[in-house]
């Protein structure tokens, strides 16, 4: 393969540049006090802390809150290292400087192999490419809420940010009392030392100005929030129905749009006539809109309430156009990937061994083929954005996990400069990636600008919104095993085909960047060649595809699919070795001992190997994303032949877990949102149109059909590491295991059919 | 046409065949209830109709002219939460809260009418949709919220 090589190439063009060995101190992320919003009373200390008159700290907030519970763990570790209650962190929407852009988001999109990637005895290369994307992403500060990665991107630069602050604080009451730093203790925010204390917004005048160097975060031993379970600061808000949504935003003459785009994927309206939706009550006017983002074109109405734009929206005469390229079909795209896997030989992603000689060695081969359909994020708060257009700017309010990506679309469609425009991030009702895309602001734009400065909100229907998502790709993988004259696994080899995400996002979300656009995807290969079992030799390698159907990242994204193909793939070869499903992995898991360890956890508390009530079965499953083990065992029954998955007991070594409530309601999520995807979820497309139109069609596990979940964390003191999204992998591969163990019957293709 | 929200009347000039959810939304600003999917069949958007949870994004406004409207804003207050809200804190229910108002106003209207529901009860009358996932800790603060009640305190 002439791309095989391409990271040692691009690396060697760049290793001369390379000085050091170092990961980039957090202090290059510390920020002037510039940075933050100038506020009446605060005095900012850095580009993440202010300190308010009342000696309540104001946090520098780049990441959204879709439920993750990252606006509370993010202002534990401020609160922490400023010994503050955390009530009194208050938060304020970060600025756009690089600062504040997510590193490890774009570092952990290298296709390394984990088990050569952990620790200080990496290799030479990997080395060398964590660094060099770590520099570039630090340049270009993409501010991004995705790959589980806002705790492991923050957790040094915020601790510093914090713990620099209050080392000045420290310094001023030093001074001004006359007394060592190292006399003065803090309890609460208030600082005390021989009879006298003050709080920081007493001392932060003195302060300002001053950034201490050779500041040290606690150690573990001092933490009193890390670690302990918090209550998260949004719910009450959230159980009052209080929050702001992005469609709960409420503007002085605001207006109401809804959406119509055409109902062939990429199509656009070829005539429209307006007539009949401009005699309605309350109807302002039709707007056609452009394919913005790579979404696709389409009309919008205004109205005076979503609901006269909607009646108005679907009272328009329109005749659809399929877009030149031709319409997409899933069973075609199907059928094409299939001949990709078996014509095409893809990029290598990973070799190890020699698969070749193993194979043709051999005694016996066992061959699988593996499938998992397109799948639409289904948020339960539609797509939607707020905009007004007036005197040359642009205000957006819009529920996004990427700001900055918001703010470019809404310049280009506007035509105006970057920073004329202001975006004010609300709280999200749900993201799982469908929100790191952005074709519904450049709609909200265009139409605000057809009202005249009046600002307005446009959602989308809950047809839309299913009908016009960047879905997660359909992916196919053939594993083929070989095994010797004992039994033994000698070989490994999985291609799999599908369409790339990242080449296609990146275009969108850096247009500078967009250069590679069939660079090798790691999503679309990540949780098959990335396994921690020791078979001698392996190859693994993927066909990247263009499918033309629009493809985004889904909760776990590749993992979500491919954690299914090689977990029960896995399973296969321990029944075809005629092993217990435990003891096989085990067996294979000595030189991945994190891993060997969660997956024990796992099968001890769930009972593994005790017996069950008739009728029901264990599966089991272990998988690696997001630099988080996970392993998971589901218990399950079938009920007038339903699938009924009672109990999942979960494991997990996610590095050190900042707030352990949130990691329960994490595992908990995934479990749910992967039990939905396992059991029914599947987006059909025939003739350019997706035919699930709303819940009923695309359905959702609803609150009887819950399992019970428990989860147990590794106790660790690594680097924190992934948590909104490594518990989803293992769900469906558990579940499919157990109804193998409990019917005899294989299951190799998702959503799970008896 | 006069409503009554939340214990005060309100007059609409609302087109009658206006859903109660884009009344509730767009004309009243009351936005604590959501919109989910428009055919009833997610939850999001429910509130009480005289005592019963109805799915307001398919009820025209002029069917409930003359009945009792309660809505998220009104079943608690900060100072004094329903106990159904002081458990959803307690058990930590909500992530990302788009669904949970639905969820609260129809846990509250069960419980009106079974103070002590079982689980296959709660089963048979929460049937919203909740993409997070948070269905294990609405039973479990359902159950709180109950035995708070029997006691008679806040949960």
């Amino acid at each position: 393969m002439k791309r095989r090589t391409w990271i040692l190439s691009a690396l060697g063009a760049t290793g001369a540049l390379v000085v050091g060995w170092g990961v980039m101190p957090a202090r290059s992320r510390l920020g002037a006090p510039e940075l933050m919003l100038k506020t009446e009373g605060d005095v900012a200390l850095n580009g993440w802390i202010k300190i308010a008159k009342d000696g309540a700290v104001v946090l520098a907030m780049p990441r959204s809150e879709m439920g993750q519970g990252i606006h509370t763990a993010l202002a534990m570790l401020v609160a922490e290292e400023l010994d503050m209650p955390l009530g009194r962190v208050r938060l304020e929407q970060a600025g756009n400087d690089s600062i504040y852009g997510n590193v490890a988001m774009l570092v952990a999109s290298l296709p390394f192999h984990p088990l050569d990637s952990e620790g200080e005895h990496k290799p030479t290369k990997i080395k060398m490419g964590q660094w060099l994307v770590g520099k570039v992403a630090r340049e270009l500060g993409i501010n991004a809420t995705g790959g589980s990665s806002s705790v492991a991107d923050l957790w040094e630069p915020l601790r510093v940010a914090a713990a620099t602050a209050r080392a000045s604080l420290l310094q001023a009451a030093a001074a001004a009392w006359k007394v060592p730093v190292s006399d003065i203790t803090v309890t609460d925010g208030v600082m005390h030392a021989s009879g006298q204390s003050a709080h920081y917004g007493q001392m932060v005048a003195a302060a300002s100005g001053s950034t201490p160097s050779g500041i040290q975060t606690k150690s573990p031993d001092q933490w009193k929030l890390i670690g302990q379970s918090a209550p998260r600061t949004d719910i009450p808000s959230k159980v009052a129905g209080q929050a702001t949504f992005g469609m709960d935003v409420r503007l002085p003459g605001l207006l109401f749009a809804a959406v119509r785009m055409s109902p062939i994927l990429g199509g656009t309206a070829a005539a429209v006539d307006r007539k009949a939706a401009l005699a309605l009550p309350g109807v302002v006017k039709v707007v056609q809109i452009n394919a913005w983002g790579e979404g696709t074109a389409g009309l919008a109405v205004v109205g005076k309430t979503t609901w006269h734009a909607r009646q108005g929206v679907q009272a328009v005469q329109v005749q659809w156009q399929p877009p030149g390229t031709g319409v997409v079909d899933t069973t075609r795209i199907q059928a094409a990937l299939l001949n990709s896997l078996n014509t095409e030989s893809g990029f290598t992603f990973h070799e190890q061994g020699v698969p070749t000689q193993a194979e043709k060695a051999a005694a016996s081969r066992i061959d699988a083929l593996y499938q998992a359909p397109y799948l639409a994020h289904a948020t339960m708060e539609p797509m939607n954005c707020t905009a007004q257009v007036k005197d040359g700017r642009v205000e957006i309010w819009v529920p996004t996990q990427v700001p900055q990506m918001a703010r470019d679309m809404a310049a280009k469609v506007a035509q105006v400069d970057k920073d004329q425009v202001t975006v004010h991030v609300t709280q999200l009702g749900g993201g799982f990636g469908r929100r790191l895309e952005v074709d519904f602001v450049g709609q909200a734009v265009q139409v605000a600008m057809a009202c005249e400065g009046q600002p307005v909100q446009l959602s989308w229907s809950r047809e839309e919104d299913m009908g016009h998502d960047f879905y997660r790709p359909m992916h196919l993988a053939k594993f083929q095993a070989s095994l010797d004259a004992q039994g033994q696994v000698t070989s490994l080899r999985i291609k799999s085909a599908g369409d790339a995400i990242t080449p296609r996002w990146m275009a969108r979300a850096v247009p500078a960047l967009s250069g590679p656009i069939d660079m090798p995807d790691k999503t679309t290969s990540e949780g098959l060649f990335d396994l921690p079992y020791g078979f001698a030799s392996q190859h693994m390698s993927h066909v990247a595809t263009q499918s033309g159907v629009p493809v985004g990242f889904w909760r776990s994204v590749g993992h979500s699919h491919n954690a299914f193909f090689s977990e029960s793939f896995i399973d296969e070869l321990a029944v075809a070795t005629q092993q217990d499903p435990l003891a096989f992995r085990l067996n294979w898991l000595k030189d991945a001992p994190r891993h060997a360890a969660v997956l024990q956890l796992a099968a001890d508390k769930a009972g593994w190997g005790t017996a069950l009530p008739a009728g029901r079965a264990r599966g089991i499953a272990l998988h690696e994303s997001f630099g988080s083990i996970v392993a998971q065992v589901a218990e399950v029954s079938l009920s007038e032949g339903q699938i009924r998955v009672h109990r999942v007991v979960c494991a997990m070594d996610c590095g050190t877990v900042v707030n352990p409530g949130t990691v329960a309601q994490q595992v908990e999520s995934s479990v749910i949102f992967g039990l939905s995807a396992a059991l029914f979820g599947k987006i059909d497309i025939v003739g350019g149109v997706v035919q699930q139109t709303n819940f009923p069609s695309y359905r959702m596990v609803t609150l009887s059909q819950a399992p019970q979940v428990e989860t147990h964390i590794v106790p660790s003191t690594r680097h924190p590491a992934g948590v909104g999204e490594p518990a989803l992998p293992p769900l469906a591969p558990a579940v499919g295991n157990a109804l193998f163990a409990l019917t005899g019957k294989r299951q190799r293709a998702l959503p799970l059919v008896l | 046409m006069q409503l009554n929200i939340n214990g005060e009347n309100r007059n609409s000039s609302a087109d009658p065949n206006m859903p109660l959810l884009w009344v509730l939304r767009d004309e009243l600003n009351l936005t604590g209830t959501k919109f989910g999917c428009g055919i009833a069949a997610c939850g999001a958007c429910t509130v009480h109709v005289d005592g019963q949870p109805v799915r307001s994004c398919v009820l025209p406004v002029s069917a409930v002219a003359s009945q009792k409207i309660k809505t998220i804003e009104s079943l608690g207050t900060p100072e004094k939460p329903h106990p159904l809200q002081a458990a959803w804190i307690a058990e930590q229910v909500p992530q990302c809260g788009y669904c949970q108002s639905g969820m609260l106003m129809a846990a509250a209207a069960l419980l009106e009418k079974n103070p002590q529901p079982s689980d296959t009860e709660i089963d048979a009358a929460m049937t919203n949709l909740c993409r997070c996932g948070t269905y294990q800790r609405v039973r479990a603060a359902i159950h709180r919220a109950a035995a708070q009640m029997k006691k008679g305190g806040a949960a």
